[in-house]
């Protein structure tokens, strides 16, 4: 985001740019017109009063010569006419005066004259800074005035954009308020305003259907999974049968629990999703993790120590954060060595559990993936990590996996900084 | 004691049905919304197991009927979603208990029964087997009115067994009510051994001997 620009301000700095090359170009421009211009019109100067000059003296008048600005002399012989730049010290000013000079020989009256015309010539520096000053007031005025009125339009004439992307920004899947998008007469923002009509319908369509579908999956699903396993608790119980068939029945009611937990956790992926966990209110995390710990130890299954340095509170909702922990201590149960302590540490602002491993992950880039197992041994359903994985990327809580002398680590650092 | 079992799935009612009448209970069944309400309208029952989805109507709705009409009777509401709100609105609705599909039937026997034994609703916060007599109110046990320390598991799994006396039940069964609803550890169910064994030996001991192995690796417990 940081380098982008606001519309407004690109358009402004488009305006101001080529005004700005604008402006210096007519700057150029006029200063080599006028220059050119003056010129010219020097030079018509000292043609005229060069033949002013000239008829006098066929006329027979004496001419007197006014140095510097006119010379007459008698020359002995004639030679071409010359135009040209000449620096003369003007005594008035006290200073070097920069002076056009044209001298042109003739013949008149069986006489050579050289008769010599100088005009002083208006420094160029003088006009440049005069025309360099009109402009900068003339186009600064002009600036100021275009660039305060072009934005205070652009600003008006983007209102429409402005107010809906506003509410585009604020459109939640979750929310069910509808978008109050403002309606323009430009034609390419109704034109955008219908789109995102249509669009964010479109998307809150799909949305419930994907909520209704899994929640149809969930229910279609579950309800014939009941009735096997009610029937099969009845075969067990109302007919003699024999040990193999109990073991494979029992093997079926496994596998009946395997697919209620895989579809009880694809929903609450599907449901993180889906931002239907709204409730957020502050958890006690020590809390949740020392009665798991209880829980746990009460089965038998693991030793495990819990360490708690500070108290752990999170905003967050309690179901999630119940799932969270059990889902990283169940897996640390289930891939520990039974004789080995689990150890847990638990902060303000982080929890880790580490327990014993014989390597290290050979892909821990995919720890977690849906679906992904290390190895075939381990018949769990997969989901648990990936749902801490997505409770973490709800909250932007960072979980992390790292080995270390014969340990996994997993730690949920909380501070969403 | 009276149940009704209100299920639109047929072939789950009467296996339901079929697994609690193994214990002497009388159980009426309803498969529809219409038929539900009447049926608690009209008769007493000591515990109403309540599909949520029913074909024509919602559970929900019979159970605000059950409330309404201050009828004394236990509602466990069975529902094939998961959702949370369904759960916590059945439960402030009145509803007892809360059980998702699929559940192991001796799992809802074990929840009708800690209903009942809640007293409300004709049932007796105690609970005899023979020369075993368990006070669920303090969470106590006693063989010949001597008392016998148990952990809470080994607590939980004498209730569970008492309640779904006679039955077979294998150590999926035990386990997943041992650990509740959200374990992942499906494969490992080495633990339940523990727990058993040490509690046989605590029976045994006082000379209940009552655990018997069912078909090599399950469990039934039974006076024979």
């Amino acid at each position: 985001m940081s380098n982008k620009v606001r519309l407004i301000k690109k358009t402004s700095r488009t305006f101001l740019l080529t005004g700005l090359v604008l402006a210096v170009l007519s700057t150029i421009a006029l200063f080599f017109y006028t220059k050119y211009q003056l010129e010219n019109e020097l030079e018509e100067v000292l043609y005229s009063t060069e033949a002013r000059v000239e008829n006098a003296l066929k006329s027979g008048k004496t001419v007197g010569s006014l140095p510097p600005i006119l010379e007459v002399n008698e020359v002995k012989s004639l030679k071409d006419r010359v135009l040209k730049d000449t620096v003369i010290y003007d005594p008035s000013q006290q200073e070097m005066e920069l002076f056009r000079e044209y001298s042109n020989y003739r013949k008149i009256n069986g006489k050579n004259y050289q008769i010599t015309i100088r005009e002083m010539v208006v420094e160029s520096e003088d006009f440049l800074i005069a025309i360099v000053l009109s402009n900068v007031i003339i186009f600064g005025l002009a600036f100021v005035f275009l660039f305060y009125f072009n934005t205070s339009r652009n600003l008006q004439l983007w209102q429409p954009f402005f107010k809906n992307l506003e509410q585009m920004k604020r459109f939640s899947l979750s929310s069910k308020a509808p978008l109050e998008l403002v309606e323009s007469d430009v034609l390419e923002f109704s034109e955008l305003k219908n789109e995102i009509t249509t669009l964010t319908n479109k998307v809150r369509a799909d949305y419930e259907n994907l909520k209704q579908f899994t929640e149809d999956v969930s229910h279609e699903m579950q309800t014939p999974l009941a009735i096997i396993q009610a029937k099969l608790d009845n075969i067990i119980n109302s007919q003699e049968i024999n040990e193999v068939q109990f073991i494979q029945i029992t093997s079926i009611q496994k596998d009946i629990q395997k697919l209620k937990q895989l579809n009880k956790r694809i929903t609450i992926l599907t449901k993180i999703d889906n931002n239907q966990f709204v409730t957020v209110e502050n958890v006690n995390l020590t809390e949740i993790i020392n009665n798991k710990v209880e829980s746990f130890k009460e089965l038998k299954m693991s030793k495990m120590l819990h360490a708690s340095n500070d108290m752990l509170n999170i905003t967050m909702d309690p179901y999630l954060a119940e799932i969270l922990i059990n889902n990283l201590i169940s897996n640390a149960i289930k891939h520990n060595n039974s004789e080995e302590v689990i150890t847990i540490v638990s902060d303000k602002s982080s929890f880790v559990i580490s327990n014993f491993g014989e390597k290290a992950l050979e892909h821990p880039s995919k720890l977690f993936h849906r679906f992904y197992r290390e190895s075939n041994e381990t018949k769990s359903t997969g989901l648990g990590l990936a749902i801490v994985k997505k409770i973490c990327d709800l909250y932007q809580f960072k979980v992390s996996y790292k080995f270390e002398k014969m340990h996994h680590f997993f730690s949920v650092n909380f501070s969403t900084k | 004691m009276k149940f009704l079992i209100a299920e639109d799935e047929h072939d789950l009612q009467q296996s339901i049905a079929t697994y609690l009448e193994r214990d002497g209970n009388i159980c009426e069944v309803a498969s529809d919304y219409i038929e539900a309400s009447e049926k608690v309208s009209i008769y007493e029952y000591d515990v109403i197991v309540l599909d949520i989805n029913l074909l024509t109507g919602s559970g929900l709705d019979v159970l605000k009927t059950i409330k309404k009409e201050k009828k004394n009777a236990g509602v466990i509401i069975i529902s094939a979603n998961n959702s949370l709100t369904d759960k916590l609105e059945g439960l402030d609705l009145g509803a007892d208990d809360y059980i998702t599909k699929p559940f192991h039937l001796a799992e809802l026997n074990s929840r009708i029964n800690a209903v009942l034994r809640r007293g409300k609703y004709g049932g007796s916060e105690i609970m005899e087997f023979n020369e075993i007599k368990i006070d669920t109110k303090s969470r106590a046990a006693y063989i010949n009115d001597k008392a016998i320390s148990l952990t809470r598991k080994e607590y939980d799994l004498l209730v569970f067994f008492i309640s779904n006396k006679g039955r077979v039940l294998s150590k999926e069964i035990i386990a997943e009510h041992l650990w509740g609803d959200d374990s992942d550890l499906l494969d490992n169910f080495d633990f339940i051994y523990v727990h058993i064994n040490n509690l046989r030996k605590k029976l045994t001991a006082e000379g209940a001997k009552y655990i018997k192995t069912a078909y090599g690796s399950g469990y039934k417990f039974i006076d024979e």
